[in-house]
């Protein structure tokens, strides 16, 4: 299989408040690709995935999904394409189960919420534990971020943008969740941007490591 | 209104010194609420009469452009009252406040008095002016209750809101939410009276007739009028004034975007 470009980044430049994240910043992401961007903490990673999922506007620069900017497929698809998956979870509803169902009932959804593959999941990320009644406010945080992510990968984004999606995650279930990851982009195919400061684990599950520290002297330089 | 009882200086004296006892029981106390009590209770005798004496004017005048003059300055300063109450405000809140307001208020006070009361003129000020007050001292509460609900819900709730445009929401799905508690918070009061309606108070409306001397059914059913009336522009009010402020804060992009959003204390 030949791989496409998936998300291709032009020109991106990024601030954060006064501060120079990016500048002029390029990528192409292919698929079946898990690049990571690498970086301290307050360096602009979370910025830089809020402004990959349109969640805020950059100060330059273009986004194409396949071709297809923004602004051609919608907003709220793209979003639905790019699929982010915050550092910290956040949860909604009541249930696990209204949970993972709930971005299905959006106007723009494609597909209809599939219980026997959201428990596959789970399973897979070691919750199976974890049943669709559950109140998720009473699961712990790790749970909680993987839960997250099985609610992300349900509605097959082809550009997932994970932010320390292990970070409270003890070595077992981190692991489950780097080869469920992996699982996924290769089956769609998909591609992962994934943002972490953790080095020594980015080099090994993923295809590329990218330096956030770097990049931003680069572009003042 | 000739079987209404004139009162004297002599029983707004009695009045005041009802309010002295409650003064004297703060200082006592030390609440610190005395000069503010007493401020509140001046402000009270300075409007009121104030009131009076352009309620007298404007009725003598009986005319349309006397009638719309009076009802500008009510709104204006409804819909000012409106937007300070709330903790958090926008530019452009005040003119929001004020559209929806004046909408809502002349619309119903005009059904009222064109339709149900069927006074000819319709502006006939005795009538008139008096409703769109109500109408506009209730709508005003269903105002900046929804406001202060949205704009601190949608403040508070930020990572909520951005995690269901994450999801794919657009920005009305991921807003909905907080539409919905605002306007049900708004509401809240309003709904709440309806339900105890005469059997906890008696509606200052009523009691005004019936201490003037109206046949009390009669009373009732302008009652009736009146809190169906003020129940209308208070949902009309609240909803209007949430859907209008709820664009503010969403991008075309459909974008979560607080810049607009200022902090403000209530004084």
């Amino acid at each position: 299989m030949t791989a496409e470009i998936l998300l291709s980044i032009r020109n991106l430049s990024v601030r954060a408040g006064s501060r120079r994240l990016l500048d002029d910043f390029d990528l192409d992401l292919h698929t079946g690709q898990i690049v990571a961007l690498r970086g301290a903490s307050g360096s602009g990673k979370t910025t830089l995935l809020r402004t990959l999922a349109c969640l805020q506007d950059p100060t330059n620069g273009t986004l194409t999904l396949r071709g297809d900017a923004p602004a051609d497929l919608g907003w709220p698809a793209w979003r639905r394409r790019v699929g982010l998956v915050p550092q910290l979870p956040v949860m909604l509803f009541d249930t696990v189960g209204e949970e993972l169902a709930h971005a299905f009932t959006y106007r723009g959804a494609i597909k209809k919420f599939d219980p026997d593959r959201a428990a596959r999941m789970l399973s897979a990320l070691r919750l199976d534990a974890v049943k669709l009644d559950d109140a998720p406010q009473e699961l712990s945080v790790g749970q909680q971020q993987r839960l997250a992510l099985v609610r992300a990968l349900l509605l097959d984004p082809e550009v997932l943008l994970l932010d320390e999606p292990t970070s409270t995650l003890d070595a077992d279930a981190a692991e489950a969740v780097r080869q469920l990851v992996r699982a996924e982009i290769s089956l769609r195919p998909a591609a992962a941007l994934v943002v972490t400061h953790d080095t020594g684990h980015a080099d090994r599950w993923c295809d590329r490591v990218l330096d956030l520290q770097i990049l931003a002297t680069e572009a003042r330089g | 209104m000739s079987n209404a009882l004139d009162l004297t200086l002599l029983d707004l004296v009695i009045a005041a010194a009802l309010l002295l006892v409650a003064g004297g029981v703060s200082v006592a106390l030390g609440l610190g609420l005395g000069r503010r009590l007493a401020l509140a209770a001046v402000r009270t005798v300075v409007q009121l009469m104030l009131v009076g004496y352009v309620l007298a004017f404007v009725f003598g005048q009986g005319t349309l452009t006397a009638v719309a003059a009076m009802a500008a300055v009510m709104i204006v300063a409804a819909a000012r009252a409106a937007v300070r109450r709330p903790s958090h405000t926008y530019r452009g809140a005040f003119g929001h406040a004020f559209v929806t307001m004046l909408l809502a208020g002349l619309v119903i006070t005009t059904v009222v008095t064109a339709g149900i009361i069927g006074i000819r003129p319709w502006f006939e000020p005795r009538y008139f002016v008096p409703l769109l007050g109500m109408v506009l001292g209730n709508s005003l509460t269903g105002v900046a209750l929804g406001l202060d609900a949205l704009l601190s819900g949608v403040h508070d709730q930020r990572s909520r809101i951005e995690l269901e445009l994450a999801l794919g929401a657009t920005a009305w799905e991921a807003a909905r939410p907080h539409v919905r508690e605002a306007v049900r918070r708004g509401l809240i009061p309003i709904v709440n009276s309806m339900m105890v309606v005469g059997l906890v108070s008696i509606p200052g409306m009523m009691t005004g007739q019936i201490l003037a001397g109206a046949d009390p059914v009669a009373a009732v059913k302008y009652q009736i009028v009146v809190m169906f009336m003020v129940a209308a522009a208070t949902s009309l009010g609240c909803i209007g004034v949430v859907l209008l402020a709820v664009r503010r804060v969403f991008t075309p992009r459909h974008q979560l975007d607080l810049t607009p959003l200022r902090r403000q204390d209530d004084t």
